[in-house]
């Protein structure tokens, strides 16, 4: 020790105490404070060293595994934080819906496509397709460059090759050069594209086409007939009181349905406004299980039907409009009811329900099912009917148009025309798979010098292609959109192209030299001076310009405020004389089903997986039949018919499974659009088949076919097991008269004592309330919740065998007579249960009550004895049977949400109320430093939910939505009398009508009556009248009897 | 005074008796026991790949399913551990009631009943997910928190239930070998059979204080086991009772699966004994008709049991007023699955009257017939409860099928592999009748034993 030491540890020290001297000398042999270790008095700093090596070899020695870079940015980009994610202001086109999108990235990767609520359209509401989108985007099979397709002599494909940019725009010059050049479209939506289309179109002498399957030619058409401009109005359903549909899928599939869906939801509260929806229809549509009177009639009939509510509507109305020839003719339209089979004065009482609503009222007809060789006449009748009871103006809105529905038919038959004739040699055809869609262009295509294929895949028009540009997603290139008319919006690409792919657009600027100089030939530059010119003309174009991608929205004037008056032509061609004989033979109407469109997604799974909302099949579609012809047929469910098309031509044949669908008229049968593709990719390669062949000079429906059955047998996959509720109260449902009188009408309490207390949840407690009155079972939150969830999907074998993965389903469930049942929608997920039935059986304690009312899963807990799911009385909880992960094809990864795990093999995994959303807005009170609102709260399904049917939010604050929902008259809990004691809860299904069709659902003072008899039995199971319990071997999920006679599709992955 | 019947027929010496239990293990077996072994064997191989497929690949390999969250693997768990009842049962229970009869079967049926809870306790594992960390249903101080179990879940009771089921039987099991294994080891020729032998028998010298400590602990067992015997089965019951699931949740199943284990548990033994009657001529002269008897009445009688159990939980389910629990029941009597308890019905209580009348009781190829068709049953009875039940639960839209697979079939099917390969070697490694018991029930000095006709 220094003997000039100050300090003093004891008095020993002090004393300088010899023995103690030696003592500390020995005690410290290597200390850095001996004077011996070394001379100077760096000892210490040699001791820090020392201990800094030592420190530093110890945490090396502790590395378990090999470090990996997590975050590879060296330079950080600007705006942008690893972790946190970006979201941009874009917008989506699909078929001829329009959506303002929120695109959430991460790490500059697109994860999920969210609403944009400023966008006057969808109003922040998604529907499932649209959500599916961003799946698309690391489709494993999209080209990942320009190819050439080697072609033989028949034209079919050989090989193909991969080449240049620069060889493949040489070749396409060389060929655009010679003339004669066609350019072939889907719907457009974007403006510039349009622009660019036409200048290309003007510079080059060239011709373009608009052509989609689906497409609105006629219903413009009879609207330049009745009001002189051919053009599609806004239909305002959020200021229609009464609607009637007339064969109208407004809900599911009909021009712009998200758009529908939200604003009819606005006349869906009980409380509040509440509408009347009248549907007439031949199929089982989204719109028709959603209708609160719903009647049967087929398309072929819808003609008379109109004509007959306008006899009424003028007969009772004596309206002016009607010119003495018309009113002439009207009078063979008496007794139309009975010959459609209705009840006699139920027309009479829809028209007088329609006068008395006026101008609130709203007729709609339109789309696929209605598309008739009367189809002209209908809508235009439909037109005459609105202008009588004074709605064109108000709920029939000419002030903005759809912008977005450009296809028609007669460019099909335009270029058909055209290739014949040798006009078009050359064909650029941009991201329409014609091929598919009108196979009978395939050998007219083939006649054609070149075709150049812009689409993203080599699909069947691209395999009859010479040259493939391969085309961009919509995430990944700028576009704009201009839904209604006035209504535009930028796209935006959010992520730099993942392959060596350009748009469309891009390819049309760069194939055309006479453009170069007239125009910037960069398509974002090209973008820009249009929207200069033509949107945001003011002086700061740059700053709106900035502003308008931030928003992603523009609105213009509207351009047109006029109501216009039907024309006298328009009334003078109903002038009709002699009746339609019934059609002896089965009559065909196309649909589209919610999750597949006419088909360009087909390549999805998470859309073939998405089972239909109406008839809860997926991986598949089939041929829809009523009960009565099932029963003659003597076809089951699931059996193979032929359908052939009666006409003089080539008959088109096709086999297909029936699936027999309550509520669908005798004599009608349906086929879904999209499926069937051969070449769209893996997901999509035999999925169903192909219903292109029917379409019939453009027309859908009312098509003449003949059905041959066949012995074989194939299982269709769906989800729900059984499909009436057996009296249980689980969608309680009640007429408006009811609830005006009792808001709790239909709902049986039960008494509920518990021994044990309740959870106490001191900070938060989350809830949802689920309101069936708006919610329509169009199932956005299921592909919403998919893609926030990394859900994964299984494929049609393990459909079947009960092993879908969905954290949300939509139950439906039919009611009363089977022939004519009512449909009710239910969106379950977990439930949250105060009482959670899960969480006491599991032995690892996997599953545990959160301390806000959440029931936590852990996933690296769960050791998989399945135990909980068993006591989820819900069955809501999902076990990852297989490793889905491995299955999945990169680099569809990349889809993935970072915030949620992708669960491994072997453990459960179910709704989380999107808990890392909570916690991410947690976090972000915490980082802004002020306290954190429960409000900013959203959960994916709510979200995206078009009717609002989902409130999420905190209970223990009185004022939340959720809470006042829960002391709602209309709420109540599933299974309730289990104590259970959900944060879920529902609100009662309510229907604007007199009766019901389904006996109430209840079992309300009947403890031990009905119940498991042959109450509600008629309505099982896709229809089957036998339906006793023994015998059910329809059920959705039974193996036991039909076997997998065709092939089962193993179809996982994505 | 009514003479009983010799329990041991044949005019047997004491020397008579070691040499013919002996001879199993001192002799080579002949072609039948090989050719039983050979299958037995290729089985348990096919059984292990099973398995292994199963782990490696995952559950979904099975028919397992949503709503039908357990199937094959827990139908057959429950079956194996029924099984497993009637070893505790004959050894404990009935050594405590001074039943001379069981010594005979004593033995082989203990052996029945650790190999069948051997057989058992694979199945709990293989059916969770993640099969390699099933490790964490035990509760020991860990690094992970330490997180402990959940102890409110019935599964983790029956951890503890079965592990210490099988524990207990096993300690008892061999200490009662303890004796006879130091016979097979004064007998032996070979250095290293003695020293096996000399080994497992614990340095048995066969003093008066050996026998005396033996007899004690013996005792001392067969008291700690009889508890076991009604406490193993109550607790799997639980696993289905303590849920909310309609026909699950009941408070019948732990006598009902109690009565139903030592019923598949004697219907087991039967089965077991006639094989070895017929594979070892001798022991017919041990395992004589009137012990087959004996037990052919007890399987009767716990037959009834169970059909009273059946027919109760209808009565309960009606009275109860519970919606869900009363279509439960109808959909287990006339649902889709009505085969399946119509089978156990037939099984378990119909086929099991035949042994009304006393000729069916001593007829070998009738009781044979019967047993196995008591273990059908009871497999069938598991299927049952643990199918219907959830196959539809509370919301008709979460209905669905359960489908056996090949790997379903494959595990059931194999585990009778793992049960008698294990069964064979134990017949020719162990003695199979207690020596050291069946001698003190000879009927030395007795006359009638000389009057019975063995092939009657």
């Amino acid at each position: 020790m220094d003997s000039e030491n100050n300090y003093w540890v004891s008095l020993d020290q002090w004393r300088k105490d010899p023995e103690f001297e030696a003592l500390v000398k020995d005690e410290f042999v290597s200390s850095p404070f001996a004077p011996d270790d070394s001379e100077s008095g760096w000892a210490r700093r040699e001791f820090l060293k020392l201990m800094g090596a030592s420190l530093a070899l110890t945490s090396f020695g502790c590395v378990r595994r090999p470090s990996e870079k997590i975050v590879p940015y060296v330079k950080r980009p600007e705006g942008f934080i690893p972790g946190v994610s970006n979201i941009y202001a874009s917008a989506l086109h699909q078929g001829t819906e329009v959506f303002g999108v929120l695109v959430k990235t991460r790490e500059g990767r697109p994860i999920k496509v969210e609403g944009n609520p400023d966008y006057p359209q969808n109003l922040g509401a998604m529907s499932a397709r649209a959500h599916a989108s961003i799946l698309n985007l690391y489709d494993p099979e999209r080209l990942t460059g320009p190819k050439k397709n080697l072609l033989n002599e028949k034209k079919s494909n050989r090989d193909t090759v991969s080449v240049s940019w620069d060889q493949l725009d040489k070749e396409v010059k060389k060929q655009i050069a010679k003339g004669s050049v066609g350019v072939l479209t889907s719907h457009k939506a974007s403006p510039s594209t349009k622009n660019l289309i036409s200048r290309f179109v003007n510079t080059m002498s060239a011709k373009s086409y608009s052509w989609s399957p689906v497409n609105y030619e006629l219903e413009k058409k009879a609207n330049e007939l009745s009001f002189g401009t051919n053009s599609l109005p806004q239909l305002k359903f959020d200021k229609a009181k009464y609607v009637l549909s007339i064969g109208c899928d407004f809900l599911g599939t009909y021009l712009s349905p998200t758009e529908f869906t939200k604003a009819f939801s606005k006349t869906r509260s009980p409380e509040g406004n509440f509408g009347k929806l009248v549907v007439f229809e031949g199929l089982m549509s989204l719109t028709g299980t959603n209708a609160d009177e719903r009647y049967q009639v087929r398309a072929s009939q819808f003609n008379e039907l109109v004509m007959a509510l306008v006899l009424e509507v003028a007969n009772l109305k004596g309206s002016a409009v009607v010119t003495p020839a018309l009113k002439e003719s009207l009078k063979q339209y008496k007794g139309t009811a009975a010959k459609l089979g209705l009840n006699a004065g139920e027309l009479t009482r829809i028209a007088k329900e329609l006068i008395a609503h006026g101008s609130q009222s709203l007729v709609v007809a339109g789309g696929l099912s209605s598309q008739t060789k009367d189809a002209v006449k209908v809508y235009t009748a439909v037109n005459l009917l609105n202008s009588m009871l004074g709605s064109v103006g108000t709920t029939v809105d000419f002030s903005r148009t759809y912008q977005s529905a450009t296809a028609t038919t007669s460019d099909l038959v335009k270029l058909k025309n055209e290739i014949n004739s040798g006009a078009v040699k050359t064909l650029i055809i941009d991201s329409v798979n014609i091929a598919y869609s009108a196979p009978e262009m395939v050998e007219v295509l083939k006649k054609l010098e070149m075709i150049i294929y812009t689409g993203d895949r080599n699909d069947e028009t691209g395999r009859i292609s010479d040259v493939l540009a391969a085309g961009q997603h919509s995430l990944e290139s700028w576009s704009d959109v201009e839904g209604l008319s006035g209504v535009y919006s930028i796209v935006q690409p959010t992520i730099e192209p993942l392959y060596d792919t350009r748009s469309f657009q891009q390819s049309l600027l760069a194939w055309s030299d006479s453009l170069k100089g007239s125009a910037p030939s960069a398509w974002y530059e090209y973008i820009k001076s249009f929207w200069k010119s033509n949107v945001l003309t003011g002086e700061t174009f740059e700053k709106e310009w900035a502003n308008a991608l931030k928003q992603g929205v523009v609105i213009a004037n509207a351009p047109n405020k006029a109501s216009r008056p039907i024309l006298n032509d328009a009334i003078n061609s109903l002038v009709y004389k002699g009746q339609h004989p019934l059609p002896s033979q089965f009559e065909l109407s196309l649909y589209q089903k919610v999750s597949m469109g006419s088909g360009e997604n087909a390549n999805n799974a998470w859309l073939q997986e998405l089972p239909d909302p109406v008839s809860r099949i997926c991986w598949d579609n089939y041929l829809t039949i009523s009960m009565k012809d099932a029963e003659q047929l003597k076809v089951r469910e699931g059996q193979y018919v032929k359908v052939k098309q009666v006409s003089e031509g080539a008959p088109v044949e096709v086999k297909v499974p029936v699936h027999i669908q309550p509520g669908q008229i005798k004599g009608v049968v349906g086929l879904a659009l999209g499926y069937g593709q051969k070449h769209a990719g893996d997901i999509a390669k035999e999925v169903g088949v192909s219903a292109s062949g029917f379409f019939d000079g453009g027309l859908a429906s009312g098509l003449k076919v003949t059905i041959e059955k066949t012995n074989q047998i194939m299982k269709l996959s769906s989800p729900q097991g059984h499909h009436s509720m057996e009296s249980r109260q689980i969608v309680v449902e009640s007429t408006l008269k009811d609830f005006k009188q009792d808001a709790s009408s239909g709902i049986h309490k039960h008494k509920i004592f518990s021994l044990w207390d309740t959870h106490k949840y001191n900070g938060h407690k989350w809830g949802m309330s689920v309101d069936l009155s708006s919610c329509t079972g169009c199932a956005a939150c299921v592909i919403a919740c998919q893609s926030e969830n990394n859900v994964p999907t299984v494929g049609k074998k393990y459909v079947d065998q009960g092993r879908i993965m969905h954290w949300i389903r939509i139950d439906r469930y039919y009611v009363g007579k089977p022939e004519d049942p009512g449909v009710v929608f239910q969106p379950v997920m977990c439930m949250h249960c105060d009482n959670a039935p899960c969480e006491t059986v599991c032995p690892v304690a996997a599953t545990v009550h959160g301390d806000e009312g959440t029931n936590d899963m852990i996933y690296n807990r769960c050791v998989g004895t399945r135990y909980c799911a068993n006591n989820c009385p819900y069955k809501v909880r999902r076990f990852n049977w297989f490793h889905y992960r491995e299955n999945i094809k990169a680099p569809v990864e990349m889809a993935f949400n970072p915030e949620v795990t992708v669960r491994s093999r072997g453990v459960m995994e179910k709704c989380s109320f999107c808990v890392h959303r909570i916690k991410e807005k947690k976090l972000e009170a915490v980082r802004e430093d002020r306290k954190f609102k429960a409000t900013d709260v959203q959960t994916a399904c709510q979200q995206s939910c078009p009717t609002n049917a989902i409130t999420f939010g905190d209970m223990n604050d009185e004022t939340s939505e959720v809470s006042k929902a829960f002391k709602n008259g209309r709420t109540y809990s599933l299974l309730e009398e289990l104590n259970n004691q959900p944060a879920v809860r529902y609100k009662t299904k309510i229907r604007n009508t007199d009766h019901l069709k389904g006996a109430k659902a209840h079992h309300g003072g009947g403890h031990g009556k009905d119940h498991g008899k042959k109450s509600a039995h008629g309505a099982d199971d896709h229809g089957q009248a036998k339906g006793g319990h023994g015998k059910d071997s329809h059920h959705g999920n039974d193996h036991s009897k039909d076997s997998h006679s065709t092939e089962s599709h193993t179809k996982g992955g994505h | 005074m009514i003479k009983r019947r010799p329990l041991i027929w044949g005019k047997k010496t004491y020397k008579d008796i070691t040499d013919d239990i002996c001879e199993l293990i001192e002799t080579a077996p002949g072609p039948k026991y090989y050719m039983a072994l050979l299958g037995a064997k290729s089985v348990f191989l096919f059984y292990l790949a099973v398995m292994g497929t199963i782990a490696y690949t995952g559950m979904g390999l099975m028919g397992v399913n949503s709503p039908v969250g357990w199937g094959t693997d827990i139908i057959t768990f429950v079956f194996w551990i029924g099984i497993g009842h009637a070893g505790t049962l004959i050894s404990a229970v009935l050594f405590l009631f001074r039943q001379k009869w069981r010594t005979s079967i004593a033995r082989t049926a203990e052996a029945m009943t650790v190999f069948a809870v051997m057989t058992a306790g694979i199945f709990p594992l293989l059916h969770t997910g993640r099969p390699w960390l099933a490790y964490w249903l035990l509760p020991y101080p860990n690094q992970r928190g330490p997180l402990w179990v959940n102890f409110r879940s019935p599964l983790v009771w029956d951890v503890f239930a079965v592990s210490t089921y099988a524990t207990v039987s096993l300690v008892f099991w061999y200490v009662g070998l303890v004796p006879d294994l130091a016979t097979v080891r004064d007998r032996s020729k070979g250095v290293w059979r003695k020293r096996i032998y000399g080994a497992l028998s614990l340095g048995w010298t066969g003093t008066g204080r050996n026998w005396n400590n033996y007899e004690m602990v013996y005792m001392l067992l067969a008291g700690l086991s009889t508890p076991l015997v009604l406490s193993v089965h109550s607790i799997v019951s639980f696993d289905f009772a303590v849920s909310q699931l309609p026909g699950w949740h009941t408070t019948i199943f732990p006598p009902y699966f109690v009565a139903g284990a030592i019923f598949s548990g004697f219907g087991m033994v039967v089965t077991l004994m006639c094989l070895i009657r017929a594979l070892v001529p001798k022991f017919k002269h041990y395992v004589t008709l009137d012990h087959m008897e004996v037990m052919n009445k007890i399987i009767m009688a716990t037959g009834m049991l169970v059909g009273y159990a059946y027919g109760s939980e209808f009565f309960i389910a009606w009275y109860s007023g519970a919606p869900y629990e009363q279509y439960a029941f109808i959909n287990r009597a006339v649902g889709p699955y009505a085969w399946a308890y119509w089978i156990m019905i037939t099984c378990n209580t119909l086929i099991p009257q035949i042994f009304w009348w006393p000729k069916a009781r001593r007829s070998i190829p009738i009781m044979f017939t019967v047993s196995i068709f008591v273990n059908i049953g009871m497999w069938f009875e598991r299927y049952v409860i643990t199918v219907t039940s959830l196959h539809r639960d509370f919301l008709p839209s979460s209905w669905g099928m359960f489908k056996m697979t090949f790997f379903d079939f494959g595990v059931l099917f194999g585990s009778f592999g793992m049960f008698f390969t294990i069964f064979l070697l134990y017949l020719k490694g162990l003695p199979a009748i207690s020596i050291a018991e069946v001698k003190p029930v000879l009927s030395v000095g007795r006359e009638e034993g000389d009057k019975i006709d063995v092939h009657q």
